[in-house]
Order: C-alpha cells, then structure tokens, then sequence
C-alpha cells in the first residue's frame, strides 16, 4: 500500500492548484484568492472526512505550497491558539498616551484627561481574557458556515478597530472579522420584513403586532375620521366585532368568496364594512392567514364617495389578486385564501429516485457509488461482465480508489 | 481535450464544486475561472488515478438496473460484494457509473 486515498487526494489537490496557479495569475485573481480556494476545498474535505487530518504533504517538491495552509492539517488547536496569540497587548498597544506628559499646570484637570486614555488599558485585559476564553472554547470547532480559521483571517490590523468593537461588547472583535462582509451578510434581515414592521407600527398606534405566523386570528381595527392616519394617540381596538357604528344589515352577502373557511365572523364583519357606504371612516384591515400572508389595505371613505386609496404595502406583500374592487361596497377577492386551495400536488413527484422506487433504508447521502471508466461491458444471457478502471469508490462512508475492477453480475 | 465530468462527483469533487460555488456567490471569484479549475480537476483526477493508483478490485452482485445512454453505463447493483487486496465490503445498493474509456484517448 503504497499511497492511501488521502495522499491521493492530496496530490491531486496539489495539482490542480499548482496549475491553475498562472490562470489566476493571467486573470488577475491573485495568489490570495486562489490559497483560499485551496484552503477552503481542503477543509471541506477534512470535514467529510475524504482526507485525515494529519496528511504529510512533499512541501519542497512543490513550489508554491503555501505554509498557512500546514495550518489546516493541524488539528483544531491550531487556530485556537492563533486566535489565542493576540493578546491584549497586541490589541490595545500600550499607547504613547499612558506616558503623562509633562505639563506645567497643576494638574487636576489635566491629570484627569491623562487618566481617560489609560482607562481603556486598564480594565482591557480581563474583559479581554473573558471575551478570549469563550471565544476559544467555541473556536475550537469552527462551524462550516463561519469563515475557516485560515491565516489571512488573523492578518487583519488589530488595532483601533477592536477598540470600537469592544465598546459594543461584541465578540467579533476579537475574532477580528467584524468587517468581513460575508458575516454581517448572516446578521442581515430581509429588508422587507423590517419595512412591513415598520409600516404596520406606523398604521397601528398602540404597538399592534401585525401577526405573520398565520394563526389565522382575523382583527379589524377602525379608527375615527378625526385621527389621521398614523397618529400614534388612538389605541386601536383589538378585535374587530362591533366597536363601529355600522348599522348591522342582516346577512346579505355580496360574493365574498371564502376559501378557506375557518373564520366565520369574517364574513359578517366584512359585509357590515361594505355594505355601509356612507361610513365617512378609513378603515384598516389586517388579515393575517395560515400560508404566512398578509396584507394591508386602506379604505378610505369620504362622504359618499368612495375614494379608492390603496395604499398596499407593495411590493413585499403578496397579494392573492389585484382587487381592485375591494373599495366598492361590493368586496372583490380580497381574500388570500385562494393560496390555500386547491393544492397542487406539485410535491409529490420530488426526490423519487427515478432508477429505483424502494431506497428504502439507505439515506441518500450514504449512497454507495463508483465512479470509473468501463473498458468491456459484456452479457450472456442473464450473466454481465464487466471491465473497469481508474475509479473511485464510496462504500460505507468510506472512499476507495482502485486502477482495475472487474465486475460479475446477475440480472 | 475534453475531459470528463465524472469525477465531480466524487467527494473531493464535490467539496470542489462547493467551495467554487461559494467563491464565485460571495464574488470572490469569477465564474470562468472556476470553470478552469473544474476542468483542471477533471484531468488532474484522472491522471492521478491513472498513475497512483494500483489496486485490482473485483464486484459481484445482483444486477437491478441497467441503462447505457450517452456512451454510459450505469448499473444498480444490489447486494453487492467488492474485494481486493485492502477492502472487503458489501453493499446492499450500489449505483455504478461509467463512462467509456476509448472516448478519452480520442
């Protein structure tokens, strides 16, 4: 046995990156990114497990190996303990501003302004240490979806803007990527979201939550023609059932088409808003449904006429259908419950392996495999034979390479 | 030349794609260049297996399914035994893929 599936691997990274090294170079992408790629494929496959922790490479032999990349071999200390070495020293300097300056007034006040500076020294260390010793235990394993541990991480200046970081008492300082865009992207919500929030906080005086799990809860909230919209004095009543003075018409329904049935008082409720074309009020409307729907809608009412003002939240709120009509005491399909129904079936063709219905109790990442090249594939009868070469294969977890098979089947 | 995609699909092929695909999300690295290295994996694959590689191993088992399309094989084995010299292992459903060998010499 001479080379074991790692070293393989190895050597064909190595390969590959040495000679992609000039395409990168022609392309202008640069050394840098290209020690990246090869750290972070590496680190991929140590943590599938295609290559041991502990590989030897033939680093000499090679030009352009990079030594930061040894680091990656190393087993997890390794970038605990360069985690470790900035230590407060090196994150806050000792800074020319502890040695006092000599000044020739009496010092109160000025003493007082040496102090500030040498504040941040002071109390660093230990606030420091702690930050450092969580850090630590949980850098020892560093999560797939966290930058890897690699060198260049550790490059960055560490100087001014831990200082800033530290003040938020966040630990990204001192993992020293708190300027990393690709972290902050993880931290970032939709922005649609915020301004659905937003814009349901500004409606909605009194701190309604506009309820987007879809419990299904239906509330109406009608505020008087004296306050405008968005004023934050009227609290809103929460349930919407006869806090209005409608006059409450008897069950004549105009078509309002409910699909998904569970919200009887909806209908009632509706009809009594529509069916009143003289309410000089501007309603407002939160439907909030089981398929994580909603939408907002303004009816604004003004004397007898029906101004249509729809200010829907855009584009970030679905909306099952235009409605255009919903202004007209006439409701159009204002509901979303046409999202409900009917369903599609459109699930129930996924993930069916095609070649074989009874996967049965092999998951599908374990999944036997080879991969090879066929020389001879021949039959007699019920009988295959079959010559291969140059595969890999995956069985039990397991990666074994082989130069030839052959191979003998039953059909 | 063309090369074949086979190996991709490998587990060092697989982390490969990934970590591309990650590079080129995040903008670090062009689409094309990517492409390059997939290519340059494919060969260098193929040459390392060809080169480093010398062990014989021999399959047995039931044959499911076979299909030969594109100038591939692929067979479902079930119960399938494969031994050589450093392995003994049996699978109860193995999916063989192969690709015809005289095409990458053309």
């Amino acid at each position: 046995m001479a080379t074991n599936v790692s070293s393989v691997y190895i050597h064909v990274v190595d390969d590959v990156i040495s000679k992609v090294r000039d395409e990168f170079i022609n392309y202008g992408a640069g050394e840098s990114v290209l020690n990246e790629l090869q750290a972070l494929w590496e680190m991929k496959m140590m943590q599938c497990g295609a290559i041991s922790g502990n590989i030897e490479r033939p680093p000499l032999q090679k030009n352009g190996v990079p030594t930061p990349v040894h680091d990656l071999n190393v087993p997890y200390e390794g970038p605990a303990e360069e985690y470790e070495t900035p230590t407060a020293e090196m994150l806050f300097p000792p800074t020319p501003l502890q040695t006092p300056i000599q000044t020739p007034l009496p010092g109160t006040a000025d003493t007082g302004m040496y102090n500030i500076p040498t504040g941040p020294s002071d109390y660093a260390p230990s606030p420091i240490s702690e930050l450092r010793n969580s850090i630590d235990l949980k850098s020892g394993r560093p999560s797939p979806y966290m930058q890897p541990p690699s060198p260049w991480m550790n490059q960055r200046p560490l100087g001014v803007d831990v200082n800033v970081a530290y003040v938020e008492g966040r630990e990204e300082a001192d993992r020293g990527s708190s300027h990393q865009p690709l972290t902050q992207d993880f931290f970032v919500n939709p922005s649609g979201k915020r301004k659905r929030d937003d814009y349901a906080s500004q409606l909605n005086s009194g701190g309604y939550i506009p309820q987007q799990d879809g419990s299904g809860d239906m509330t109406i909230e009608f505020s008087l023609p004296q306050n405008v919209v968005g004023q934050d004095q009227k609290s809103p009543q929460g349930s919407g059932s006869s806090k209005f003075p409608l006059n409450k018409e008897a069950k004549q329904h105009p078509v309002l088409p409910q699909y998904d049935g569970v919200h009887d008082e909806y209908d009632d409720v509706f009809n009594k808003l529509f069916m009143n074309s003289k309410l000089n009020l501007p309603i407002f409307l939160f439907l909030s449904h089981s398929r994580h729907y909603f939408f907002l809608k303004i009816f604004q009412f003004q004397g007898g006429v029906t101004n249509e003002d729809y200010n829907t939240p855009g584009d970030h709120v679905e909306l099952r259908a235009a409605t255009p009509s919903v202004g007209t005491p006439k409701p159009g399909k204002n509901e979303v419950a046409e999202d409900d129904e009917p369903p599609l079936n459109e699930d129930d063709d996924d993930d069916e392996d095609l070649d074989d219905l009874d996967q049965g109790e092999d998951e599908p990442n374990t999944q036997h495999l080879v991969l090879a090249l066929f020389d001879k594939v021949t039959r007699t009868k019920s009988r295959w034979k079959c010559t291969l070469k140059d595969g890999i294969m995956h069985l039990n977890n397991r990666d074994i390479l082989f130069n030839k098979a052959t191979g003998e089947f039953e059909f | 030349m063309a090369t074949f995609e086979l190996y991709r699909r490998s587990a060092i092929g697989m982390c490969l794609t990934e970590s591309l695909d990650e590079m080129v999300s995040s903008g670090t690295l062009s689409p094309e260049l990517a492409i390059q290295v997939l290519m340059q994996f494919d060969k260098s694959m193929t040459d390392a297996l060809e080169t480093q590689v010398k062990s014989k191993v021999t399959i047995k088992g039931h044959l499911h399914t076979y299909r030969f399309c594109d100038n591939v094989w692929t067979f479902i084995l079930q119960d399938a035994t494969f031994k050589s010299d450093e392995c003994h292992e049996q699978v109860k459903r193995v999916k063989i893929v192969a690709c015809d060998s005289n095409l990458l010499t053309q």
